[in-house]
């Protein structure tokens, strides 16, 4: 796509659960963990709760990469509703894929609540993925300037 | 090929019953080799039934589509079955429906039809373009005989069939009451080869491909409205609160449009192809919804339509599924 800019810091809208992944992000805050400013975080009561067309609204919104956390399969405090989830974005991420929009900006993890420091190597991971592959520029949606 | 006489005959038969409110099936159209669906009333009407290979509908839509008026006070509300004629594909509509429990098995009197292929009218338009009159399309062994003007054209089987046939599986429906004809072998099957060409290509070109595609979408909603497996009464394309796409035509929501439209028929698609042939603007819907299928065999091992007993695919799970996608 676009050039790639040194300089290009981009956003990314992560989804988190409110029982794992969230609390996760939390002890890397509270541990002092640096990791990339680049993620805004939504939180979300379980990784069921994202439904997939969030992710499509966040690119067009211009978000240039989307995380979905959730519990390890196993641990959903809700039983089920990662193993939901995690057939969803299997689908979508493979569609996006086929319209060409590189999967680097679609990404899903499992962080537990103790996984401050996998929190940390999940963003970096996904930021340099999607510096990497540049600004999202398919089907973001235009500002009209009158 | 189905005998026109014994078709109108069980028709009639069956509009006869009691329990049977309407039956819809196919009648010829008014100009070319179009048929256009009928909606039978009584068994007076029965007589203008047809079945040929330009019978391209798929009537499952109408079945869901029919608007539920609130019963007044008092009164009972109609109960009695809608009988309606199926091909093959058109069939496995049924079968998803059921599946997601739209009504009642009951509900419905199915007659089957099994099916040899039916023609691709933009094909047969390419072909013989503006006949005016009322032609005829019948297949032949392996060609389509098409009468009109008082003339006879054969046309190879192969050049005409609509694309979906020439990767049909089910050719004899898989839910009937009664059939209409002796059962099909299948004759053709699906190997994905256009999706993985499709997969192999750059990201560029892929996007490049579909942006110029989805540019040219005017929004007239034909392919949702048309599809037999869209019956939400509250579409989420429709809401405005949250409102998830705008109205505006442009690329971007254009594509948000295709992407929801696609993935809400993920593990539901039942390829009868009917997006597509309706497109008034000619964009390949059956690329994208043969993305999700193809998917949806590899990675679940599950085809939509196929058995009224399965869960369906998104409200179910299994603890192995694939993850190797997650970090």
């Amino acid at each position: 796509m676009a050039e790639k800019n040194e300089d290009f810091e981009p956003n990314i809208v992560a989804f988190l659960c409110n029982w794992c992944s969230y609390a996760g992000a939390d002890l890397a805050g509270t541990s002092r963990i640096q990791y990339p400013s680049n993620v805004r975080v939504i939180r979300v009561m379980c990784s069921g709760r994202v439904n997939p067309l969030f992710v499509m609204n966040a690119l067009q919104q211009g978000a240039d990469g989307v995380l979905i956390s959730g519990c390890h399969p196993g641990d959903c405090h809700y039983m089920q509703g990662n193993y939901y989830a995690r057939r969803r974005f299997n689908l979508m991420r493979n569609f996006l894929e086929y319209l060409g929009v590189e999967p680097a900006r679609v990404r899903m993890s499992w962080v537990s609540a103790s996984e401050g420091a996998k929190w940390k190597e999940v963003i970096e991971e996904v930021t340099n993925g999607v510096k990497e592959v540049g600004p999202m520029d398919q089907f973001k949606r235009r500002q009209l300037n009158w | 090929m189905v005998d026109v006489n014994k078709l109108r005959e069980t028709a009639k038969e069956v509009i006869s019953r009691e329990d049977v409110r309407e039956l819809i099936g196919y009648r010829p159209g008014t100009y070319g080799f179009r048929a256009r669906p009928a909606f039978v009333m009584g068994p007076d009407e029965a007589g203008e039934l047809i079945f040929t290979p330009a019978c391209v509908n798929n009537l499952a839509s109408y079945i869901v589509l029919e608007e539920k008026l609130p019963v007044k006070r008092g009164e009972e509300p109609d109960l009695r079955k809608v009988a309606v004629m199926v091909k093959g594909c058109d069939s496995r509509a049924l079968v998803q429906q059921m599946e997601e429990k739209a009504y009642e098995r009951d509900r419905i009197l199915v007659l089957g039809i099994p099916c040899t292929g039916v023609v691709d009218m933009a094909k047969v338009e390419a072909r013989f373009p503006n006949i005016l009159e009322l032609g005829e399309i019948a297949l032949e062994g392996d060609r389509f005989v098409l009468s009109f003007n008082g003339t006879k054209e054969e046309v190879a089987k192969e050049e005409l069939l609509a694309d979906k046939c020439k990767r049909c599986r089910y050719p004899t429906p898989l839910v009937y009451d009664e059939l209409l004809d002796s059962e099909v072998e299948r004759f053709a099957d699906d190997d994905y080869s256009d999706v993985e060409e499709m997969e192999k290509r750059a990201a560029e070109d892929k996007w490049a491909y579909w942006e110029e595609k989805f540019s040219r979408c005017i929004r007239c909603y034909s392919c949702r409205n048309v599809c037999p497996m869209c019956y939400c009464e509250d579409c989420v394309l429709d809401r405005l609160q949250p409102q998830w796409m705008r109205r505006s035509v442009d690329i971007s929501e254009n594509t948000a449009y295709h992407i929801s439209r696609a993935y809400h028929l993920a593990g539901r698609c039942i390829q009868c192809g009917e997006c597509q042939r309706v497109c008034p603007v000619d964009i390949p819907l059956m690329e994208l919804n043969r993305k999700f299928y193809k998917d949806v065999e590899e990675l679940y091992d599950y085809e939509p339509g196929t058995n009224v007993e399965n869960p369906p695919l998104l409200s179910t799970f299994k603890v192995e599924d694939r993850e190797d996608f997650i970090m």
